[in-house]
């Protein structure tokens, strides 16, 4: 057929024409589209991390378990998150538009998601692209309070939200938790806002939307695969799990829906932040393409594994703090190796408490409290830290640790390490010794305290190193040393007379803190039982107050009132010691993110 | 012969009954509240009396040691209270990590402490078989936990013939590679009280009148050791490693947490730390009814060994 060149001609522009609108058209079409980070992510870079124990499975609402938690923060997304370089940790938007409009002075929280963001592609959704909305937030905090879930960071929301508990309540008696049930405080007047209202003023509320157990799920998802919901983590996250061995491994590969991020944290200014800022500054995240997990519980094993090269980066085990550290540095064969040493206090408090319950060592006559004075003052701290924790901690001045707001590094502690100081007090109040050179209440009767640890080689230490404080004060001490469970039932049921404690933030305000005291926390997180009127004025008076030099000054107070009453002997609060290899980039361990995979690079080698 | 066996079979029901009733009594008197581990770090009485009721816990002891009943009968031990995982899906995922060591292991150290024990049997006296046994006392002396402790230093990292620790997700990868250095290290700790105990059953069998006639006949010596004492010496080797079979089905704790494997060891442990009672109770019943079943076993082996036992 023959076919004139004209007519050809134009077929030819026409389809030129087609073709650049169709391009034109792909391109508006992609400039709408989010980002496909995950994508970019590299497949071929790859962390290998460790965790010293394992997880116990990826249902946020489930557990609370550091490890599960790790994962979790990689997957679920919160409304809020913190700032990776900021000190003290400071809150930024995550799924969030932009931070919450706060109103009715600290009671009402409205969130607006953002738009465009979606589930990973699961069975459950039924072959549908599936976006994150507000309803999946309502859905996500309910679940916490479903008495079918007996969800362990229920306390995150509980009491909290108007409605709420109600709902709860009803649930209990009615065996059925009814998710379509309206709360008055969680309301969603669009699909991409979330108002949420609480009984009372909470300034630390926001810190409970950045909170792991908090992390968006799907209710499709959930509700497929019920009580094995563990096993099956769907998130709007960087990171997706691609395989499971429970007790074994975890590997995650970065999610190729996830809308990613530029790397832009700024600089406190130290020199480890502005090298930071160097390697991984305008930066598309998640770099890291697949994140290997190993859960080696022994600590020979983990830093073999570090040492032989199965690991990029870990905690230096205690253990072996005296091999590795020249006081607060790497011994020079290690950074020869282009090992380096990110070295960060742990936004934690040990300690030692009393039950003021007690008929030994509670209770608040003047006689009493020299008495827990009087052994706070014969224990101590600095031999701790050099015998049991190998100079890996600091001494706890206040209940409020480094890191977290509210702490002042100026503050020092009333209660000094002082014997002799401690003998005079007892005798001014009347404990005499007796023929064997131990003391006797006032009253004559015979004194001794019962001290209860956990049946590992650190609480022993612990427990002797007491015994040899309280013996040169003339008390006479026993010790208990049995399980965890045991242990922490008869405390919180004000049963213990003695007992050591540790605190780990949930999140980065005093609050976290000092309710371990508040008088009715009393058989729920104060296991000291401790009930001080003033006390629990001064902290009543703390959570109605914003954030403020007003708030950190009450902190101050009810600092020096609960060393006026020493409930607990604070003892340290540990350095962690993290080894990286030269490769890993964009390393700085945050106070309470656990995730830290989403903010690294790791270069070839 | 089926007969017997009908008959052993249900003899083991009040054993494995009173195993049930003392498994129960043991956890919830000694055992630790579970609902407290499960309820976090600022639980309520309420919260406390929440999780009670949705473990059972808050029923009476007839009504749970029931429910423990028919969880037996039906196979079906629900599922882990810590992490949700069904105990089926425990059980099968978390053996074969244990078998992959331990059966090789066992087969191993039966095989080279029946070889050496022969041959030590034979010299008896001499300063081979002094030495050996020294060696025996000394190596039965030494802790595992020592032994797991310098040849994952030396071995493994040192000179790096073997991974650190590690599980891979084939099963030859796990067994040439990942398992090999366990099964070495179980195997320095078991050849040597195998080898002693079956020297003794072996120097029994060399001093019998039997040996004597086979000698005098002209029978070689290695057709006379491996063919007529050891034939006649197997039933209380057999007795022994019977017995010691069941201990396959709960891991080897220590070395599995050493060298990371995920097997049934760690598992129990974790269950006992965190009160998680399905576990404990599915295991423990596991185990229970195989010592039965591996004894009735080794029972039927004597009578294939040795014809003149009759089972009764």
């Amino acid at each position: 057929m023959n076919v004139p060149a004209a007519s050809l001609r134009r077929l030819h522009q026409s389809c030129r024409a087609l073709a650049w609108g169709a391009w034109g058209i792909l391109l508006a079409a992609l400039a709408g589209m989010p980002a496909q980070a995950g994508a970019a992510a590299d497949p071929n870079k790859v962390l290998h991390v460790a965790f010293e124990a394992p997880d116990d499975g990826f249902d946020p609402a489930r557990t609370v378990n550091l490890y599960s938690g790790w994962v979790n923060e990689a997957i679920f997304e919160r409304l809020l998150t913190y700032d990776y370089l900021a000190r003290p940790a400071k809150l930024t938007p995550m799924t969030t538009e932009a931070m919450p409009e706060v109103a009715d002075g600290g009671k009402t929280f409205t969130f607006h998601i953002k738009k465009g963001i979606y589930f990973t592609p699961d069975p459950a959704f039924k072959g549908q692209r599936r976006e994150l909305t507000a309803q999946d937030y309502v859905y996500t905090i309910k679940r916490l309070m479903d008495p079918v879930i007996r969800a362990p960071s229920a306390n995150m929301v509980s009491g909290k939200i108007v409605g709420l508990d109600a709902l709860a309540e009803r649930a209990k008696q009615t065996g059925k938790f009814d998710y379509d049930a309206p709360v008055a405080g969680l309301e969603t007047p669009d699909r991409y806002t979330l108002r949420i209202r609480l009984n009372h003023p909470d300034y630390n509320f926001l810190y409970a939307t950045a909170y792991h157990s908090l992390g968006a799920v799907a209710r499709e998802v959930i509700e497929a695969y019920g009580q094995q919901s563990g096993a099956h983590p769907v998130g709007t996250g960087p990171y997706m799990l691609r395989e499971y061995v429970p007790r074994s491994k975890i590997v995650l590969v970065a999610n190729p829906d996830y809308r990613g991020y530029v790397w832009d944290f700024k600089s406190s200014g130290n020199a480890w932040d502005e090298q930071l800022v160097r390697d991984m500054q305008g930066k598309q995240m998640p770099q890291v393409g697949r994140v290997e997990i190993s859960i080696i519980e022994e600590e020979q094993s983990r830093w073999l594994a570090f040492q032989g090269g199965q690991l990029d980066y870990d905690k230096l085990p205690q253990s072996a703090a005296p091999v590795v550290m020249d006081g607060a540095k790497l011994k020079p064969e290690f950074t020869r190796q282009g090992v380096s040493l990110y070295r960060v206090t742990e936004p934690e408090i040990t300690y030692t408490l009393f039950n003021l319950r007690d008929p030994v060592v509670g209770g608040y006559t003047p006689e009493k409290i020299a008495l827990r004075r009087a052994m706070a003052m014969s224990y101590n701290t600095k031999e701790e830290i050099a015998l049991i924790r190998k100079n890996q901690a600091v001494k706890a001045e206040m209940l409020v640790p480094a890191g977290v707001v509210g702490h002042d590094p100026d503050y020092r502690s009333s209660i000094p390490y002082d014997p002799d100081l401690a003998n005079r007090l007892l005798d001014y109040y009347g404990y005499k010794r007796g023929a064997d050179g131990y003391r006797n209440f006032p009253d004559g009767k015979a004194l001794r305290v019962d001290m209860r640890r956990e049946q590992d080689s650190v609480a022993r230490q612990y427990g002797e190193l007491w015994k040899r404080g309280l013996d040169k004060i003339g008390i006479r001490l026993h010790l208990t040393f049995s399980n965890f469970a045991d242990n922490y039932k008869a405390s919180i049921q004000c049963e213990l007379s003695s007992y050591g404690g540790a605190w780990f933030a949930d999140y980065p305000e005093a609050e976290n803190f000092l309710q371990l005291l508040y008088g009715p926390n009393a058989r729920q997180g104060n296991q000291s039982c401790y009930q001080s009127a003033t006390y629990d004025a001064l902290y009543r008076q703390f959570v109605a107050t914003p954030p403020g030099p007003e708030r950190n000054r009450l902190v101050i107070e009810m600092n020096r009132q609960f060393e006026a009453d020493t409930p607990w002997t604070l003892s340290s609060t540990r350095y962690r010691n993290w080894l990286l290899r030269p490769w890993v980039k964009g390393f700085k361990k945050h106070p309470i993110l656990l995730a830290d995979w989403p903010y690294l690079d790791v270069e070839k080698h | 012969m089926a007969a017997y066996i009908l008959r052993r079979l249900w003899q083991m029901l009040p054993t494995l009954l009173g195993v049930v009733v003392l498994v129960f009594l043991l956890f919830n008197w000694v055992g630790g509240d579970p609902a407290y581990i499960l309820a976090g770090k600022m639980s309520n009485p309420a919260q406390i009396a929440n999780i009670r009721k949705q473990l059972g816990i808050d029923e009476s002891y007839w009504v749970q040691l029931w429910i423990f009943v028919k969880q037996i009968v039906t196979m079906d031990f629900g599922a882990s209270w810590s992490t949700g995982e069904t105990i089926s899906h425990v059980l099968s995922t978390r053996l074969g990590p244990s078998l992959t060591v331990l059966v090789p292991l066992t087969i191993l150290e039966t095989l080279i402490s029946i070889g050496l024990a022969l041959g030590v049997a034979y010299v008896r006296g001499s300063l081979t078989d002094r030495m050996v046994m020294i060696a025996c006392t000394v190596g039965m002396s030494i802790s595992i936990l020592v032994y797991i402790i310098v040849f994952q230093y030396v071995l493994a990292y040192k000179f790096g013939w073997f991974p650190v620790q590690g599980w891979g997700d084939s099963f030859s990868e796990n067994l040439f590679h990942y398992a090999l250095l366990p099964i070495l290290i179980g195997l320095t700790v078991s050849i040597a009280p195998s080898l002693r105990l079956f020297r003794t059953f072996f120097l029994d069998e060399i001093s019998q009148d039997y040996v004597r006639t086979a000698r005098a006949k002209g029978l070689s010596e290695p057709r006379i050791l491996w063919v007529h004492v050891l034939r006649n010496a197997a039933i209380p080797v057999v007795t022994y490693v019977m017995s010691n079979l069941p201990a396959l089905l709960i891991g080897a704790f220590l070395i599995e947490r050493f060298f990371s494997i995920p097997g049934i060891g760690r598992e129990i442990i974790l269950a006992v730390e965190r009160s998680d009672f399905p576990v404990i109770k599915a295991i423990t019943v596991y185990v229970a009814a195989a010592t039965m079943l591996f004894n009735l076993l080794a029972d039927l082996l004597y009578k294939a060994i040795d014809p003149r036992v009759q089972l009764k």
